[in-house]
């Protein structure tokens, strides 16, 4: 059965590693935007940090009816 | 095998030299020149039917050819083309019969490409009854797969029973891939016969014949499912790795920390959005890296908020910035009615960890002027389904794709049997 796939059993085998790792690393199908160096000063300004993200998430973007 | 005690004679029709292979078994021999059939009993040859038709087939594989079919030499004595009749169309295939002088008579049949051999069966085989009968032979079970009435168009060569053109016979075809039973009934007797599935190249090298043989097209009857077995195989892998997936996601369930590193709720009252940013206290985020998860639950009623946030790590200035949207709406209209959530949540994937903060900058919409209440709580190490029910997919999709496979094959068989899938055309 299994000699019979043995490119099947090397995508599972594969794919189960990489989830085991995913889990293990904490993965996400989403990414936030990474800033690096942010100032010290936001925490005393908070006003003054600028987000570099574009919208994360799964839901519409949608202000309001 | 012996040399062949060929006997020369002349047809009485055309002229034309006949040879005589089978000997004393010859009942009746058509004429390769005019195609008429001879009383082969007869020292004279006398004419039993002449041929009329305009149509001429030309046998692959030419009468007198000497092969070898499972070890044992035969030759070719005779050929005739046989055909059915359905829905006003004609399905003519080709017929071969061979010879050894010890083994006795053998067939070869081809349709379209695909050959069959076949031996007369000495034993009657069991048939059960119902709307879809079925065959039991050694240990065997054969499909009903078509009734039809062949008719005899074409004959060529030396025969040990008394063949004619038009000669018509009830046949029954019962298919159990790569094998084939065929009970042929006429007024005088019934045979049964059993076929394998053989490939053009078989017969080419066991006839030792020129070139290539033509490619076999569509599915027949009993052609074997070259993917037989494997959907099977696969979805039996297929459970293993469902298995070994739900033990990980047993095991991830319940180790997963899930801690808590920081809960505390806010209000805000402003809708001018530059003056509501601020930043919570500082909290550790320890152990290894993975992921965090925000949540954020509000006092929402038929408005909507806007969260810009960033994760910020206070030693080394890396911040993850994001947005989430929150509104809930709700009212009777016919009815009670609800849209959307008071919370939401955001997981960040591959945090390390260290001393965070959360910079904040709600944004409140006009539908309601009520000031926003909201907890933001942050979770360490949180458990997700998302990568396990795609993985699932992914691993399911090869079995799906193997087991469309084998019933699109399985479909083409049918097609051309008595028991052919309805379509929307047929109706």
């Amino acid at each position: 059965m299994m000699r019979q796939h043995p490119v099947y059993l090397l995508f599972g085998i594969l794919l189960i590693a990489m989830l085991g790792f995913a889990e293990w690393r904490g993965w996400s199908v989403a990414r936030p935007t990474e800033v690096k160096n942010v100032p010290r000063s936001v925490r005393d300004n908070p006003g003054s940090y600028r987000p570099a993200y574009l919208y994360y998430g799964s839901g519409r973007y949608m202000r309001g009816k | 095998m012996v040399a062949p005690n060929v006997k020369g004679l002349n047809c009485p029709n055309c002229g034309a030299a006949i040879q005589l292979r089978s000997g004393e078994l010859a009942q009746t021999v058509a004429c390769s020149s005019c195609a008429a059939i001879l009383d082969a009993k007869d020292p004279n040859l006398r004419v039993l039917q002449e041929y009329s038709g305009r149509m001429r087939w030309t046998p692959l594989v030419p009468l007198g050819t000497r092969g070898k079919l499972k070890g044992d030499p035969y030759e070719v004595l005779g050929f005739q083309v046989r055909g059915i009749r359905v829905d006003e169309t004609d399905y003519l295939w080709r017929e071969y019969l061979l010879w050894n002088p010890y083994k006795g008579f053998r067939y070869l049949t081809e349709y379209d490409g695909h050959w069959n051999d076949v031996v007369v069966l000495k034993k009657t085989p069991a048939e059960s009854g119902g709307s879809r009968p079925t065959l039991e032979y050694l240990g065997e079970t054969f499909k009903h797969f078509q009734t039809a009435e062949a008719t005899t168009k074409f004959v060529l060569g030396e025969f040990p029973w008394e063949v004619r053109l038009g000669d018509k016979a009830t046949t029954r075809d019962f298919v159990s891939p790569p094998h084939i039973i065929s009970e042929e009934t006429t007024k005088d007797e019934t045979t049964w016969s059993l076929g394998t599935y053989v490939s053009p190249q078989y017969i080419w090298e066991a006839f030792q014949l020129p070139g290539k043989p033509a490619l076999p097209r569509g599915v027949y009857a009993n052609q074997p499912d070259p993917s037989a077995g494997s959907a099977a195989a696969l979805w039996r892998i297929f459970g293993i790795f469902a298995l070994v997936l739900l033990g990980m996601l047993i095991v991830r369930q319940t180790t997963a920390r899930r801690e808590l590193v920081f809960r505390q709720g806010y209000t805000v009252t402003s809708h001018n959005a530059d003056s509501t940013a601020f930043v919570t206290p500082v909290f550790a985020v320890k152990g290894r890296t993975s992921n965090v998860r925000l949540t954020i639950d509000t006092d929402l009623r038929n408005n909507w908020a806007y969260f810009n946030l960033a994760l910020i790590n206070d030693q080394t200035g890396t911040a993850y910035d994001f947005g989430r949207e929150v509104s809930y709406y709700f009212g009777y209209d016919d009815g009670y009615w609800s849209e959307g959530s008071s919370s939401d949540r955001a997981t960040i994937p591959t945090v390390p960890p260290g001393q965070y903060y959360l910079r904040v900058q709600p944004e409140l919409g006009n539908d309601n002027r009520e000031p926003l209440g909201f907890t933001l709580t942050v979770h360490r190490d949180v458990p997700s389904l998302t990568f396990f029910v795609i993985v699932f997919g992914l691993l399911a999709l090869p079995p799906i794709f193997a087991a469309f496979r084998y019933h699109a094959f399985e479909q083409m068989r049918w097609r051309e049997s008595d028991y052919a899938p309805t379509t929307s055309d047929d109706e």
